[in-house]
């Protein structure tokens, strides 16, 4: 009988089963991974034993007792915490602040001295060095995990779940985080960490249960498994290995940037001193962890952010000081990482997202008025070619903020990738998507090369960028640490690169 | 919402004021039935009475869809108050000062005028908002003031009737003056331009490319700059059309009614024209709609006033309850949601 059981969990969002059926086990000192896709179910499950979601049907115990949270506040008090792939920490309190935020006084003053005492014996108890007096806003992502992490030992918790805690953090972050959750098995936490690494879950965990469509598939002991028996068991199918690159790219530059750089006084440099070009008929990848100036990079390029410094030119052009809506009209299109707040009007229909870069354009609007006709066809055409799902028979009118995530990246990938673009800026495109979805994407982009197009791949999703990829260039604080070519790619090589070491410094 | 829940939440909203209102004449020590008879009878009673719903209802639509139109495109426009009276202060200007131009071009002058004076006013806002980021619910009420007092000062001083004694302007001659529809009733062209103003903006916010500029802007601003539409040249142009379409009404007040400029003659409908858009989900269409019932419910109320001595502040009272139950009328979805 473990700390946490979960048995027989069942809950459904209008209709359809998120989880299904779903039985868990968590002992006592150990590392239990939660394996699967995007929407197989691990979050909702992790909601549901958090309090956030209550489950249709099935039991938790705790313990060894029935309970039933009915709010990620009643679990904490149990002795559950949760750190979330999103932070919830205040920016401009201290360490400390966030770390006692919430924490019920009764009538008592706040006791801050014995606070920073605490927290300073637990952080050096388990490796978890911050200083309690910092600001959240001048921390890195991974010192900020830290105080997550803080937040919940504060709180004497006894289980603890991560989801994608390794998603924002570099290799050596990583490792270092793994060294903390050793030290926390040792002393005889349960710890539940939600991944899609096979790596981490071969490297930290001591049994994995995989989730896929919702259900539970099995339950391994790690030691006696590996990853591809894991990957079988996640994906049901066997992954496209790679992509076929018909033929080389050619040698003719697309887009070069020379010595491009944003520096804001005060701030962080954003960009510095970037050197790059594309060829026609290539795939760019950008590897490096989120954060490293990747989006800086495709706002400069797009023309949506202004560079302090340095030229870009396009096709021979120098096009440093042109409108976002010039270089779209020259083949600069832009498939932003941030779907709902940069590619899309979620309350406005299909049609009218569609139509967002051609509104103001022949045939489409003649002397300032719209053409319907033909916007409805052309949404139609998207909503075929591409096998957008839409609601019911509203079709083009549907609103987009009632589509799903894969379907809405659908819209904008019709929008952005069509034959007059020549360069297509895709950031994180497949982020959040299901495995269709993604596959689908990486298949559009990949044609658009194939027809000659070039392509600025930007993921952190470093088997995308692999797979993709005719050259691979790695980001890290705003800057290029080296290019690599596909046929001399090394996984080692960048993850060092993306944790900060230049490609001259490995070689020496 | 389902479209069942809505209808249902309707009569919901439109029970709970009736009940309200029932109440309230009650303490006014009237009998509620006599008093809604007086209420309809103001309405229905007879051709001017009717008319007259349609002359209140004027100015609220013109400024309720300027509301409507900056809304729609994420500016909060709540100075049509001032912008109204800087459209009346301009058409006054032009139709007292231009004698020499024969009235019909006159006329037309003192429209252009008074859109474009409205229209400044409230780019005014918009310039601090794009250039300095100053909020512009702060910046319109400000301006407001300014507003109503200029004209405080205005009729004391360069408009004050020379032959008078009172903080008012000269009349303006019939021949600058729009034209009656339906005398003896107040019905004037001013009406026919509000229709017209609804028709147009209808028009413009569904079927050109500037409308829907202005729909994306409002929308998402984050979004319209990615896709390279101009935030701030949007901005400015949803600014001046609703403080254009504020003025007008300015303007229709002066030369369809008052035929003078003097104090309070908006009737604050450059408030409740806020309201307006807001029934009205800025829809141009329901604009029209939703300026005539307040209209009515103003006209009713008055009968009701002058017929039984019932304070026709209740109708302000049930307008309030009405609004804020439209905003929030997902509270009548609780039955449905224990069924879920």
């Amino acid at each position: 009988m473990g700390i946490l059981e979960m048995k027989h969990i069942s809950k459904a969002f209008s209709g359809v089963y998120a989880n299904e059926d779903i039985s868990l086990s968590v002992e006592k000192g150990e590392i239990h991974a939660l394996l699967g896709e995007n929407g197989a179910g691990k979050t909702t499950l992790m909601n549901i034993l958090f309090g956030i979601y209550s489950a249709d049907e099935g039991e938790i115990f705790w313990k060894g007792e029935k309970v039933h949270f009915s709010s990620p506040k009643a679990a904490i008090e149990s002795g559950i915490g949760m750190v979330h792939q999103h932070f919830s920490l205040v920016q401009k309190l201290s360490v400390l602040d966030n770390i006692i935020l919430g924490m019920d006084t009764g009538f008592k003053a706040l006791d801050r001295k014995q606070a920073r005492e605490k927290i300073l014996n637990l952080a050096g108890k388990y490796g978890l060095k911050v200083n309690p007096d910092a600001l959240i806003n001048h921390l890195s992502v991974g010192q900020q995990q830290r105080v997550e992490i803080l937040k919940a030992l504060y709180r004497d918790v006894d289980l603890l779940i991560l989801d994608e805690p390794t998603g924002v953090l570099t290799p050596s972050e990583t490792e270092h985080f793994f060294g903390v959750l050793r030290r926390l098995k040792e002393e005889g936490y349960a710890i539940i960490i939600i991944t899609h690494r096979m790596s981490e879950i071969m490297s930290i965990s001591d049994r994995v249960t995989i989730l896929r469509d919702g259900k539970k598939i099995i339950d391994l002991v790690t030691a006696e498994t590996n990853p591809s028996e894991l990957s079988n068991y996640m994906i049901g199918r066997q992954l496209k290995s790679g992509f076929v690159m018909e033929n080389k790219a050619s040698d003719e530059e697309t887009l070069c940037l020379k010595h491009v750089s944003i520096i804001k006084a005060r701030q962080p440099e954003f960009l510095s001193d970037i050197c790059l070009d594309i060829k026609k008929g290539e795939i760019l990848g950008i590897a490096g962890v989120d954060g490293n100036g990747q989006k800086e990079l495709a706002e400069a390029i797009a023309g949506v952010r202004k560079i302090t410094e340095g030229t870009i030119w396009f096709e021979g052009k120098d096009i440093t000081k042109t409108t976002v809506k010039q270089r779209f009209e020259m083949g600069i299109s832009y498939v932003s990482d941030d779907r709902h707040a940069d590619g899309l009007v979620l309350d406005m229909t299909l049609e009218d997202n569609v139509m967002l870069r051609d509104y103001d354009r022949q045939p489409y609007s003649k002397y300032s008025f719209l053409n319907e006709k033909l916007i409805r066809e052309k949404a139609e055409k998207a909503i075929d070619e591409y096998k957008i799902k839409t609601s019911g028979t509203s079709k083009g009118d549907t609103v987009v903020r009632l589509m799903s995530g894969g379907n809405q990246q659908k819209v904008i990938i019709a929008r952005e990738v069509s034959d007059s673009a020549k360069l297509v800026i895709a950031s994180q495109p497949t982020r959040g998507l299901d495995i269709g979805a993604t596959e689908f994407v990486r298949q559009v982009l990949m044609d658009h090369r194939n027809k000659g197009g070039s392509v600025l791949l930007i993921s952190a999703d470093l088997e995308e960028i692999v797979a993709l990829s005719d050259r691979i260039a790695v980001m890290f604080g705003g800057r290029i640490m080296g290019v690599l070519d596909r046929e001399h790619i090394n996984m080692e090589k960048i993850g060092l690169m993306m944790g900060g070491i230049t490609e001259e410094e490995i070689k020496e | 919402m389902s479209r069942k829940q809505s209808y249902l939440a309707v009569i919901w909203i439109a029970l709970i004021t009736v009940a309200a209102g029932t109440l309230l004449i009650t303490l006014a020590n009237a009998s509620p039935i006599e008093a809604y008879q007086m209420f309809f009878r103001g309405i229905f009673g007879n051709i001017t009475n009717f008319c007259e719903v349609f002359v209140k209802a004027t100015p609220l639509i013109l400024t309720g869809l300027g509301c409507a139109v900056a809304f729609k495109t994420g500016f909060f426009n709540i100075g049509a108050e001032g912008q109204f009276y800087m459209g009346a202060v301009a058409a006054t200007s032009v139709a007292l000062g231009l004698t020499g131009v024969p009235g019909p071009l006159r006329i037309l002058l003192a429209m252009a005028a008074g859109f474009i004076c409205g229209g400044l006013w409230a780019l005014i806002a918009a310039v601090f908002k794009a250039r300095f980021g100053i909020s512009e619910i702060i910046v319109t009420i400000m301006l407001n003031y300014i507003a109503i007092n200029f004209v405080g000062i205005a009729v004391r001083t360069f408009l004050m009737d020379p032959a008078g004694s009172v903080p008012q302007s000269a009349r303006i001659g019939s021949e600058a003056a729009f034209k009656l529809l339906m005398p003896p009733t107040r019905l004037n062209m001013g009406f026919i331009i509000a229709i017209a103003a609804v028709i147009l903006v209808w028009v413009l916010m569904e079927k050109t490319t500037a409308g829907y500029e202005l729909k994306v802007v409002g929308s998402n601003r984050r979004g319209a700059k990615c896709m390279g539409i101009s935030v701030m040249k949007n901005t400015i142009l949803s600014a001046f059309l609703s403080g254009g379409l504020a003025g007008m009404a300015g303007v229709i007040e002066i030369l369809g009614i008052q035929k003078k400029l003097l104090e309070g003659i908006s009737s604050d409908c450059g408030y409740t024209a806020v309201l307006v858009a807001l029934l009205a989900s800025n829809h141009p269409i329901g604009v029209f709609f939703s300026a005539v019932g307040l209209a009515a419910m103003q006209v009713g109320a008055n009968s009701m006033q002058r017929q039984m001595g019932v304070p026709s502040a209740i109708v302000n009272i049930l307008v309030g309850m009405v609004v804020l139950l439209v905003l929030g009328k997902r509270i009548f979805q609780f039955k449905s949601k224990k069924k879920a």
